[in-house]
């Protein structure tokens, strides 16, 4: 059976994606562009260009995180949609700290300034966790309210004690030079990306060989029955929390030193890093392999919409829409695993090959 | 002072009051909503845009409520009907309003809608004898219609919950679904008219937010009134008039934050997340309420 498995998952992938496009490219019709030139442009310079394939796999180092971020406490069927609230928490603290690290050496202070973001979104995570544990208190709400009040304080912190007085713009300083993560010749990569990697690495063998991450796959298919085989779920509900807050936390402090510098208060964008990051754990089914084909599919989808909003009278805005119809579709499973319908197909064009050849 | 505050906590508690009666039926549906805060942004949105178009007020509400509509329709379909996950379709529909709307200001040239021609105090309705009262006059007084029709709306939800055949059958189909199906229920029916009706109610509190008070349209200006919401729902586990009374709370929250945010100086823009902070704090004290008195042990999957 896993070899049928494979292929159905990837087709439960790639429909909503020619879905969400062919919805998008009706949309871009409509406003009276070609969708056609529209989706070359878009994917031309991001993917097949050696200069727009490493902007691309540079922006893809966050979506990662992010994405593993999100796929650890869905596997547990825990929703820790406080993913965004902890990657800017772990952006805005790393670009804090960062400034105090001026005089020491650049490997000790980025190290120092991950370490900070990567606290900062476990501490941020620990709260929902510690109501679900102990008081079962719908962890799903209280991190959908939190990110809000998160945005806030960091909206006041930035505008207020923190701002950059010489800079037009609300924005905290620009973080000193020896803390940003250089670029690799004249690529925007950085060892940002190599360190994303590895602990996607490290993921993968967590989630697919460890103890806890069978654990997790139990705890999701059945608490109550993982609870009575002795597990405590309890604990594993805060360790997963941990883990996804110290990933959110690790994709803001690496973003805020490789790619932004300063936290303004547009630092995660519209709809965001972590919504981003549940789009891609979608897109990969939760599984870390695919999240890392669906990180650099959605950054280059990202990347280029910029370049749609440079060379196209098509607004960049679209590539929203097109991600929450993605959202949407890949929500349904458009084929279950149990209806077997490419044995069905088979089996059908076997009886037909069969009465010809009667 | 007093008056003021409180006249606000009404004002403020509206939309969230229209979420939570409409949102209790798919609770109670045991359909998890938190699509109403795309909903809610939807009838803001559409309500604003017909508005500027037309300049027809009543179109411009029927608009936005057929629009609450069809993210409805769209949110049963792909939920109940397809069986996806409705957590994950939730967020889908909150995340497309607002990038259609994000998409359609670009095309627009703008950061918002707003219309300089109707004056909003035309929705003002002051209530002939009660106005002339020294207190409550200004309490109560001078709110717009759709404020009034949302505190009569909550009585409405509670006949429709407990006193019709649809209520019943809502809830029925919440509480065990299997055994609904048995004594011959079309559960799936009644879940999408849980939704609808979540939908229905959430596209009017959108109405009142930007048009009814404002006159304008920017986007996200809901700030997370869905997900209060929902708070308030789990707070009062769906029954109507309850859980209105913890949206009525979390009103006051926001009033309270916006009117003493004068007196802070500096300081007022951390104000802003007291209703947040507030809502976890009331939740976290009503799920601890409730688990002392709950003798089971484990986890359920929710």
């Amino acid at each position: 059976m896993p070899g049928k498995k494979i292929p159905l998952s990837i087709i439960n992938s790639i429909m909503p994606v020619i879905l969400a496009l062919l919805i998008g490219g009706i949309i871009i019709a409509m406003i009276g562009q070609n969708p056609f030139t529209t989706y070359q442009v878009l994917f031309q310079q991001s993917l097949f260009t050696p200069q727009g394939l490493a902007y691309t796999l540079h922006g893809a180092g966050p979506l990662i995180l992010t994405g593993l971020a999100i796929a650890i406490t869905f596997k547990a069927n825990i929703f820790n949609m406080g993913v965004e609230g902890q990657f800017i928490l772990g952006g805005f603290i790393a670009g804090i700290v960062a400034l105090y690290c001026k005089a020491l050496p650049g490997g000790l202070a980025q190290f120092i300034c991950l370490i900070a973001g990567i606290a900062g979104g476990m501490l941020f995570a620990l709260i929902p966790a510690l109501l679900k544990t102990y008081f079962r208190v719908n962890e799903m709400v209280v991190t959908l309210m939190l990110n809000y009040a998160m945005a806030t304080v960091l909206e006041f912190l930035t505008t207020g004690i923190f701002r950059d007085n010489g800079s037009g713009y609300v924005t905290t300083p620009m973080i000193p030079k020896n803390v940003m993560f250089p670029r690799f010749g004249d690529t925007r990569i950085t060892l940002f990306f190599v360190i994303a990697i590895l602990v996607f690495i490290i993921m993968y063998l967590v989630m697919k060989k460890s103890v806890l991450g069978y654990e997790t796959t139990a705890m999701g298919k059945n608490p109550a029955f993982a609870e009575a085989t002795g597990m405590r779920v309890g604990n594993k509900i805060v360790t997963l929390m941990l883990i996804s807050g110290a990933l959110a936390g690790l994709g803001g402090a690496g973003y805020m030193l490789s790619d932004q510098y300063s936290y303004t208060l547009n630092f995660s964008a519209n709809p965001g890093m972590g919504w981003d990051g549940m789009l891609v754990s979608l897109l990969g089914g939760h599984n870390p392999v695919g999240i890392l084909v669906a990180a650099i599919f959605y950054s280059a989808l990202k990347n280029g919409s910029q370049d749609i909003d440079i060379f196209t009278g098509v607004p960049q805005e679209i590539i929203a829409v097109i991600q929450s119809l993605l959202i949407l579709f890949l929500s349904v499973k458009f084929i279950s695993e149990n209806t077997h319908a490419l044995d069905k197909i088979r089996s059908f064009f076997h009886k037909k090959n069969g009465m010809e050849e009667e | 002072m007093i008056s003021t505050i409180l006249f606000d906590t009404i004002l403020y508690s509206t939309p969230i009051i229209l979420c939570v009666i409409g949102g209790n039926f798919a609770y109670k549906a045991n359909v998890l909503n938190i699509a109403l805060e795309g909903m809610m942004l939807s009838g803001a949105f559409f309500s604003m845009f017909i508005v500027y178009f037309t300049g027809n007020i009543p179109l411009a509400i029927i608009g936005a409520l057929i629009s609450g509509l069809l993210l409805g329709l769209l949110f049963s379909f792909l939920g109940i009907t397809c069986k996806g996950n409705v957590i994950v379709i939730g967020l889908g529909i909150n995340m497309m309003v607002s990038g259609i709307a994000a998409f359609v200001l670009r095309l627009m040239n703008s950061s918002n809608i707003y219309v300089k021609t109707i004056n909003v105090s035309i929705f003002k309705v002051n209530i002939p004898l009660i106005d002339n009262m020294p207190f409550i006059g200004k309490i109560i007084s001078g709110h717009t219609v759709i404020t009034y029709i949302s505190f009569l709306l909550i009585f409405v939800a509670w006949l429709l919950m407990y006193r019709t055949k649809l209520g019943i059958y809502v809830r029925t189909v919440g509480e065990d679904e299997d055994a609904a199906k048995s004594v011959g229920i079309n559960t799936d029916f009644y879940k999408y008219m849980a939704v609808l009706i979540g939908a229905l109610f959430s596209a009017l509190a959108g109405v009142n937010l930007s048009m009814e008070n404002l006159m304008l349209f920017t986007n996200n200006m809901t700030a997370g009134r869905g997900f209060i919401a929902i708070a308030a729902i789990y707070c009062g586990q769906g029954k109507p008039v309850t859980s209105s009374l913890f949206a009525l709370v979390f009103g006051l929250a926001w009033a309270l934050s916006v009117d003493l945010s004068t007196y802070a100086g500096s300081a007022s823009g951390l104000f802003n997340i007291v209703p947040y902070i507030l809502m976890t704090v009331v939740l976290a004290v009503v799920s601890i309420y409730r688990y002392k008195n709950n003798k089971m042990r484990g986890y359920k999957l929710e």
